[in-house]
């Protein structure tokens, strides 16, 4: 038999026991759709995201992708299917990226979601994942909570727009790390030029307010005007917040001692973040479902590449190899056109295991 | 010996232009009333000419159909990295000048620079549930620079002309367009946002990488 062949068997046979494994915790298997309305990804990850994805027109001229990501088509799959409830849902098939070069690339997973929850899902993912590497030793458990660097920045003393900068771009790295040095030097807008269209202004005021000037109303543009000019442009300390994001990005952690070391970065660091009692029980919760025996790693910066995690996030490798990955997810179903749904998955990554 | 294959813009002041730099180096054209496509200089034996269209000169150099010519660096950039791989820019020439800029409706007195384009597209994004379109001749060029600014929610509309009109008639929000002076984007009531240059570009001498002759040093 030829090695392609073996392999092959062999994807089948393990597929078939994990799918086994995720169908006796109760998640029903369901078939995903092959192409993605490429309008669907962009809007959730921005036009770059085109650059990974093997697109198409079809003949009507409308843009469609090979699914990338077997996360999306799951949760564009839940949206259509219109359900309200809880749906505990696995899959299996491949996804198709390119790499930087252009090149394609098959990845072939295996994954369990839990789309609107009504108690937290992350135990069960995690449990249901570990469970199909009990066999295995020398697993190297990665967790991070991503609603933590949220909070962290919310915290900080910045204005407004930083924030949400700093937020929408901390999964690019590259671009987040140009942004901590514009920061720390306070670069941000040009006061000369604010003075000359505060003149300007006052033309816009005389203006029917309902007009739309660009798509934008003349209310709209006046508003955010003046919430501009009110918001702190050069009296701030950015490189006192850039420190602490830098410091807090450094923590790595066994699982079992980060609620307390993040509970002093905290207090040494005078932040006031919000919901911080919650996140701290939930991981001394975990620390004990998980068994303090276990080598887990707590790691800030971790999960923060895949953009719409937004909360708890793992992964599980084995000798340098990613086997696993999962993670919370609660505006992705809002972004690809469904109502506001908290959900929860992991994928099981085939080639890996082969 | 081969003659060299060289590719001059067929009209407007870039083929003005080209023909009075060869002209400054004693390359005259011959019957430069010709309607021809095809050219020679006089006394001088060594060049077939063509006149084309300034983006076909580009893809006829990077397919060795041409060895050199003359066209602008926005159009070299506009087309895939191949181009550029099997191109080289022998020297950038002193005319045709002209910046690729991102301009919104002048109006839009809230945005004056990248950093407000990229707050202002995510609000618009969750306020219209859409994102904001950019019309552009130079989608690459446009995409690529708003990318690497961290505007990541917009659309790129395809345009042929008229470009500046876009934001009047609801078929895009704003515009990244070519202009020498600023004029044409002030007289349609747009704007260039401050560090929103995308390219600074001019006509340039291209020559195919596998070109090899020195025929064309006296341009350096």
């Amino acid at each position: 038999m030829s090695k392609a062949l073996i392999n092959k068997k062999n994807k089948e046979n393990i597929s078939k026991k994990i799918l086994n494994i995720f169908k006796k915790k109760g998640f029903d298997f369901i078939d995903l759709d092959i192409v993605i309305d490429t309008d669907l990804l962009t809007r959730r990850s921005g036009e770059g995201f085109k650059k990974y994805a093997l697109n198409f027109r079809d003949k009507s001229g409308k843009e469609i992708s090979l699914r990338p990501d077997l996360t999306i088509a799951t949760a564009i799959q839940y949206i259509q299917s219109k359900k309200t409830g809880t749906a505990k849902l696995s899959y299996f098939g491949s996804a198709f990226r390119l790499n930087k070069k252009g090149d394609l690339n098959v990845f072939d997973q295996i994954g369990c979601e839990i789309i609107n929850s009504k108690s937290s899902p992350e135990y069960l993912v995690l449990s249901t994942v570990l469970s199909v590497f009990k066999k295995f030793k020398k697993n190297k458990i990665t967790v991070n909570d991503l609603g933590l660097f949220q909070g962290l920045i919310n915290s900080l003393n910045l204005p407004h727009r930083w924030k949400l900068r700093l937020i929408r771009h901390y999964s690019r790295k590259e671009y987040f790390d140009e942004l901590l040095k514009r920061l720390d030097t306070n670069y941000d807008l040009d006061n000369e030029k604010i003075k000359i269209d505060y003149d300007r202004l006052e033309v816009l005021k005389k203006m029917d307010f309902n007009k739309m000037i660009g798509s934008r109303s003349v209310k709209e543009i006046i508003e955010r005007f003046e919430k501009k000019i009110k918001d702190p442009r050069d009296n701030f300390k950015g490189s006192q917040s850039v420190k602490i994001i830098k410091d807090f990005l450094k923590l790595n952690m066994p699982l079992s001692k980060s609620a307390n070391i993040i509970k002093k970065f905290v207090e040494k660091n005078n932040l006031k973040i919000k919901n911080i009692s919650q996140i701290l029980l939930k991981l001394n919760n975990l620390n004990k479902k998980l068994g303090l025996n276990k080598d887990i790693i707590f790691d800030t910066k971790f999960g923060r590449e895949t953009q719409y995690y937004t909360g708890f996030a793992f992964s599980v490798c084995r000798q340098n190899k990613e086997l696993a990955r999962g993670g919370e997810y609660n505006n992705l179903i809002k972004t690809l056109g469904g109502k506001q749904t908290p959900a929860f998955g992991a994928a099981i990554y085939l080639n890996q295991l082969i | 010996m081969n003659k060299i294959k060289l590719g001059l813009p067929s009209k407007g002041r870039l083929k003005d232009e080209s023909i009075k730099l060869f002209s400054s180096k004693n390359l005259n054209i011959q019957n430069t009333n010709s309607r021809n496509y095809f050219f020679n200089f006089e006394e001088n034996d060594n060049f077939d000419g063509i006149f084309l269209h300034a983006r076909e000169i580009i893809e006829r150099i990077s397919d060795g159909t041409l060895d050199a010519g003359i066209s602008g660096l926005d159009l070299l950039m506009e087309l895939p990295d191949e181009y550029q791989n099997n191109i080289k820019i022998l020297k950038k020439l002193d005319f045709g000048f002209a910046d690729l800029v991102v301009a919104v409706p002048n109006d839009w007195l809230d945005i004056q620079n990248i950093a407000d384009l990229e707050e202002v597209s995510f609000e618009f994004k969750e306020k219209y549930n859409r994102r904001m379109r950019v019309a552009t001749k130079y989608p690459k060029l446009t995409e690529e620079f708003l990318l690497s600014r961290g505007v990541i929610e917009f659309k790129i509309v395809g345009s042929l002309g008229a470009t500046e009109s876009y934001p009047f008639t609801g078929s895009a929000e704003l515009i990244t367009d070519i202009t020498s002076t600023g004029s044409t984007l002030k007289e349609n009531n747009l704007r260039i946002i401050s560090d929103g240059k995308i390219l600074k570009s001019s006509a340039c001498l291209l020559v195919s990488k596998k070109f090899k002759g020195k025929e064309l040093d006296i341009f350096r």
